[in-house]
């Protein structure tokens, strides 16, 4: 239920924030303003999205390497 | 250039048409797309794109004198051994389309280049992978522009998919009356609440069908260089996530199942595909057309022997079963497709001319009926002639299976209804197949009461 309302309370924003965008804009528009519209509104959330996806990798990637390297370093030493 | 030699399909880009000359097929860019293609050339995103299986490859051939005028170059595209289109495909050929086209684009973006067109007709499958057919759709980007095909991705692949995996995979055939792709708006309505509650669908297609629907018409003004290089990836990203997560499980089906329900001993089994390795071996096809070919099991006989074959079937979970199997075994020469064969392909789009008819792809040079004329006759009321004439348009050489009324799969079809088959009869068959084709050969199929036929066109009937 909780996670239903959240979704309308982002939806919302969403719509909102593509008539925003709109208004501010300067340009001209074809039969797919609503898809390059929305496009810019959800540029910021899906390249954040995507920002930490890498950089979670990245710092997963680093843990592992250590971790592998100090157990070779272990087996070395044994 | 004689306005003939332009293909069909290839009318609407402005950037280069496709023309066939002395049965090769080329491309003449024009001077508009040279900037775009040096790149794509220079940057070392064409060598990238063709290693990894993701680009046709191509050569570039001196212009002659035809195309003088407006040419940058003129290019020869490997061809394509069988053009197919998206409503033939299986849930995951179409899928493995669309994850290609998104590999393409993460990998242009890269190299400063994107997409200009993300239509699922500018993938085929070449080797049995999907492949971009074309080249000249990627186009150097511009600092700040969103992904001009963005729309198009989620019409032509995010829509259909959701459907066909959260629907009914029947859902896919929209694809055949709406050729630019599913409206999202359809797409969102047909889809199920619970569509909602993932992040992805909810963003690209319901929420992105009533942005569409807000904007629609509508003067509006719009901002200019707002979507950077890292939020393009992420909208890659967030679009593939989406796609790899829809799935579609074939299995329990009528005919996915049907050879566990069969009334061949394993005899007649064997001697059915002693019968197809001497068919393919007498006939040395270069392609063949196994129609109604199940999950593909007597196709394989005749990729085996070299025949680049295509494997129609009416049932989406067989072709489903078919291309995982060719996919898992990377076989190059079986390309698995969705057909009903009452109901073939239409010419469709612009002039009933920008998509090929069924007929218009062939003829094969041998085609397969095992175990099908009975479901068109009987099953479907198709007269024998009328059948002898279709299978004499798809191929020159024919195998097939007459199985008689004493059968219990075509007793099976006449449970439910009167037996006004009369003509139906091996006699009749062999008569009336007779008049169009030469019969080569008998093979009975031990202790079924079934007859294999090894036919060859005669002159003049296709």
């Amino acid at each position: 239920m909780i996670q239903t309302r959240h979704w309308r309370l982002f939806a919302t924003g969403l719509i909102l924030g593509c008539g925003f965008l709109a208004k501010a804009a300067a340009g001209y528009i074809d039969p797919g303003t609503g898809s390059y519209v929305f496009q810019i509104a959800i540029a910021f959330l899906v390249g954040l999205a995507f920002s930490v996806k890498v950089f979670w990798k990245k710092i997963s990637a680093f843990v592992r390497k250590t971790f592998s390297g100090k157990k070779g370093d272990g087996a070395d030493a044994t | 250039m004689p306005p003939e030699d332009v293909l069909p399909s290839s009318f609407r880009d402005p950037a280069g048409f496709v023309f066939r000359r002395g049965g090769v097929l080329y491309r003449r860019l024009r001077n508009s797309v040279k900037p775009h293609y040096d790149t794509l050339m220079a940057s070392g995103l064409y060598a990238e794109l063709v290693a990894a299986g993701l680009l046709v490859p191509h050569e570039e051939v001196p212009a002659t004198g035809d195309e003088c005028g407006d040419v940058y170059k003129v290019i020869r595209p490997e061809e394509i051994p069988f053009v197919s289109y998206p409503y033939e495909w299986s849930f995951s050929e179409l899928q493995d389309a669309a994850l290609a086209t998104l590999e393409i684009e993460k990998r242009a973006l890269r190299s400063g280049m994107s997409l200009v067109d993300a239509g699922a007709y500018n993938i085929q499958f070449r080797k049995g992978r999907p492949v971009l057919i074309d080249t000249l759709s990627l186009r150097q980007t511009v600092a700040g522009e969103p992904w001009t095909a963005y729309g198009q991705y989620c019409r032509h692949f995010l829509a259909p998919l959701a459907l066909m995996s959260l629907k009914d995979v029947r859902l896919g055939q929209l694809l055949r009356v709406h050729l630019d792709g599913i409206p999202l708006d359809l797409a969102s309505s047909l889809l199920p609440f619970r569509s909602r509650r993932r992040l992805s669908l909810l963003l690209h297609i319901h929420l992105h069908a009533r942005s569409q629907k807000r904007f629609e018409g509508r003067k509006v003004r719009v901002a200019r260089g707002k979507v950077g290089r890292q939020a393009l990836l992420g909208l890659v990203d967030s679009l593939e996530s989406a796609t790899k997560k829809l799935r579609w499980r074939a299995s329990g089906t009528e005919w996915a199942d049907y050879y566990e329900d069969t009334n061949y001993t394993p005899e007649a089994f064997e001697g059915k595909r002693r019968a197809v390795e001497e068919f393919v071996r007498d006939v040395r096809p270069r392609t063949v057309w196994d129609l109604g070919g199940n999950i593909g099991t007597f196709s394989r006989i005749a990729a085996a022997a070299g025949a680049y074959t295509v494997s129609f079937d009416i049932d989406p979970a067989c072709v489903e079963m078919n291309y995982l199997q060719a996919r898992r075994d990377r076989e190059e020469n079986v390309l698995p497709l969705l057909l009903d064969l009452t109901n073939p392909s239409p010419g469709a789009g612009w002039d009933n001319r920008e998509r090929m008819t069924l007929f218009e792809r062939g003829p094969a040079d041998a085609v397969l009926a095992l175990a099908l004329l009975h479901h068109l006759a009987i099953g479907n009321n198709v007269p024998l002639d009328k059948a002898a004439r279709f299978f004499a348009r798809a191929g020159h050489s024919l195998l097939i299976e007459f199985v008689p009324k004493s059968d219990s799969q075509v007793k099976r079809l006449l449970v439910t209804r009167e037996d006004i088959f009369g003509g139906y009869t091996q006699e009749e068959f062999e008569r009336t197949f007779g008049e169009i084709f030469t019969i080569r050969r008998r093979v009975p199929l031990d202790g079924t009461g079934r007859t294999l036929y090894f036919m060859e066109r005669k002159r003049g009937e296709a």
